[in-house]
């Protein structure tokens, strides 16, 4: 058992060596990803996307009844097919899914929806619906544990959150490193003498070890930050002015600079439209589809392009009938968006009907672990059954 | 009754639905709770396993009186004042009751629980995590340095880097805490703030803080290795030889004038001085 003791112990460092101790700097050489190999970006669209207002059903006799101050025209939607149609501020997805880079995945959620925003947002994170496994790892923190790694010790950052709020339970794991930051600056160390701890030697998952291990990482992820920074230029993309594309725009850097992330997470608030729907929604829509095409135009422009994977997701829709407030509340299947790319454009599965509903709410088409499952074997590699806990039917997401 | 109440499992869709029925005439106008008798849903309610007519006021008092609540209740009282592993189901029913008995009274539930025995005891020693505005606090107090004051919007800008934006917490259920205080960006972000103390540029206008008159107080011609020990015993809880002599080093190549302070900011970044 560690004691106070041992958890002093430290090497002192001298400001001008490099503020990595030894031990991380050859783990982090080891396990050195490929240059070409492949990352997740995760967009969480919090609060609850409408999505029969994002991809809208305009043929669905249900819809015009459900929605009177809420519906929109359908000779303003960007339409993708002879049913459903993109809101019109989604000019941003339109754009990439004419070019082929885009797939929507339709009525998405699970079995015995959730209304609450905490639990369901858990299922989503954990793919589990049992709670007492609703602080544990989430579905990435798994599939970053499995994954294989040369000399089996954990490299510096395996996932990075983009964002001011905490780390989503998707990415806690029992060994891999996943870094939080808001700004590029929050990366940036003052020069201060170090005292680098040593992570005592045991196993246990005592208080000690994790704070040893956390103050670690983020002191060894200052410097490689560092780093790369020096060797980067920064040549400005076209961005829109938005805090989404901002954050996206990092992720671009950070992608640039050689980080071995195999996840980039980011949250875009404010979608539980309860009132006042119509400007909210569709503010943050515009600013969702123009920061993902900036985005992948950045990526391509770097030269990445086949590397990654945008995959963007609601915690659940919302109901189908609007309220007496202009909004809607909370409701149960949504769309999904995977883009990038190496995807197949089009939409997955079918619309779910308006008017064929379950309790007021629509039926769910597709459960979100087939499209984890599609993305755990045939993106990232790592077998999807040993995380889910079962197997899921893959989704054609892919281009062949 | 997610949050603040109940909790999860203890009720159901139906349960919130029919609730949404008694709140029935709940309003706010012009900033002044208002009760519009005109909207209130009259009928029959069955609300956790009971029925009746239910008013607002009614299905608050049935929420209070759950074993649910005072538990719940207890239970933030206790992930608030104790660390991990410290307060066992026992200790916990035993405070849900005595809430319970007490009329969900906070603060006889607070002189019980910093009266006890368990607060007071070695496992509840530096076993969590210390939140943003905590540690800040405490570490400008235990080194004396409030007066004068720092500048309370800088501190407040530093919470908001280490994770804690006051009065802004991520979403309905606040800050989650805990662990979950330590991430890169927020343990940077300590380290810069310890810097930042070292070099006086937490008050306006920057004063380099002076620790030689609080070392000298507690250890009176003492010398520079008796103040090191001194500072890592306040700051961490214990301090071993070979410890020290690790600061010492850090602290050596700096100007003579900045060693106290160098090695204080070295003792504030390390892992130890994060934990309560």
């Amino acid at each position: 058992m560690t004691t106070r003791r041992d958890f002093l112990k430290c090497t002192c460092l001298v400001p001008l060596a490099p503020l990595v101790p030894s031990l991380f700097t050859q783990a982090a050489h080891a396990a050195q990803a490929k240059p070409d190999s492949r990352s997740l970006v995760v967009i969480q669209l919090d609060g609850g996307n409408d999505g029969i207002n994002t991809v809208v059903p305009y043929e669905d006799d249900g819809y015009a009844r459900a929605r009177s101050k809420l519906r929109l025209n359908p000779n303003r939607l960007h339409k993708l097919d002879d049913s459903v149609g993109l809101h019109p501020s989604l000019t941003g997805a339109k754009s990439l899914f004419d070019e082929g880079q885009l797939a929507i995945v339709q009525g998405v959620g699970y079995p015995n929806p959730s209304r609450s925003h905490f639990r369901s947002m858990r299922i989503w994170h954990t793919a589990r619906f049992d709670e007492e496994q609703h602080d544990s790892q989430g579905w990435l923190g798994r599939a970053l544990d499995i994954e294989k790694r040369p000399g089996g010790v954990p490299a510096g950052e395996n996932s990075i959150y983009v964002g001011d709020q905490q780390t989503p339970v998707a990415l806690w794991s029992r060994r891999s490193n996943a870094i939080a930051l808001t700004r590029a600056d929050d990366l940036v160390l003052e020069g201060i003498r170090m005292l680098m701890p040593s992570v005592p030697g045991s196993d246990e998952d005592t208080l000690e070890r994790f704070v040893s291990r956390q103050v670690l990482s983020a002191y060894a992820v200052a410097e490689q930050f560092r780093k790369q920074e020096a060797r980067q230029r920064d040549k400005s993309a076209n961005y829109p002015d938005t805090a989404l594309a901002e954050r996206l725009r990092l992720i671009s850097r950070l992608l640039q600079s050689g980080s071995h992330a195999r996840v980039y997470y980011t949250i875009q608030s404010g979608y539980d439209t309860h009132s006042a729907q119509l400007y909210a929604h569709s503010r943050l829509l515009e600013e969702f589809g123009d920061a993902l095409k900036a985005f992948l135009a950045d990526l391509s422009h770097a030269g990445l392009s086949d590397r990654v994977v945008v995959f963007a997701f609601s915690e659940f829709g919302r109901r189908v009938k609007e309220n007496d407030s202009q909004g809607t509340d909370h409701g149960t299947a949504g769309p999904v968006f995977v883009a990038g790319e190496g995807i197949a454009s089009g939409l997955i599965g079918e619309p779910p009907s308006l008017t064929d509903l379950e309790d007021g709410d629509l039926k769910i088409q597709t459960d979100f672990r087939r499209i984890y499952a599609t993305l755990l074997d045939q993106w990232l590699t790592v077998p999807s059954k040993d995380i889910l806990d079962s197997a899921f039917r893959n989704l054609n997401l892919f281009k062949a | 009754m997610e949050l603040f109440t109940l909790g999860i499992g203890h009720y159901t869709e139906t349960d919130v639905k029919e609730s949404a029925r008694a709140l029935t005439g709940w309003t706010v106008d012009d900033d002044q709770f208002q009760f519009s008798a005109a909207r209130h849903d009259e009928g029959d309610k069955m609300i956790l396993g009971q029925e009746g007519a239910f008013t607002g006021d009614q299905l608050v008092e049935l929420l209070l009186n759950q074993p649910a609540t005072a538990k719940r209740l207890g239970w933030r009282i206790c992930q608030t004042f104790f660390g991990e592993n410290v307060v066992g189901e026992a200790e916990l029913s035993q405070l849900a009751e005595g809430l319970t008995s007490h009329r969900l009274d906070t603060n006889w539930a607070l002189k019980t629980v910093l009266h006890s025995e368990l607060f007071f005891s070695e496992k509840n020693f530096r076993s969590r995590v210390m939140g943003p505005v905590e540690w800040i606090v405490g570490s400008l107090r235990a080194l004396e340095q409030c007066d004068p004051p720092a500048s309370t919007l800088g501190l407040a800008d530093w919470s908001e880097r280490m994770g804690q934006d006051l009065f802004y917490p991520p979403n309905v259920g606040g800050w989650n805490g805990g662990r979950s205080w330590l991430a890169s960006r927020t343990i940077i972000a300590r380290a810069n703030y310890a810097h930042a103390l070292a070099e006086g540029k937490l008050w306006h206008p920057a004063q380099p803080p002076s620790f030689e008159a609080l070392a000298e107080k507690h250890n009176p011609s003492g010398r520079f290795e008796a103040h090191i020990t001194w500072f890592a015993k306040l700051l961490l809880g214990q301090a071993s030889p070979s410890f020290v002599n690790e600061i010492l080093t850090a602290a050596k190549d700096a100007p003579p004038e900045e060693r106290l302070s160098t090695a204080i900011a070295c003792l504030l970044a390390h892992p130890q001085s994060h934990l309560g």
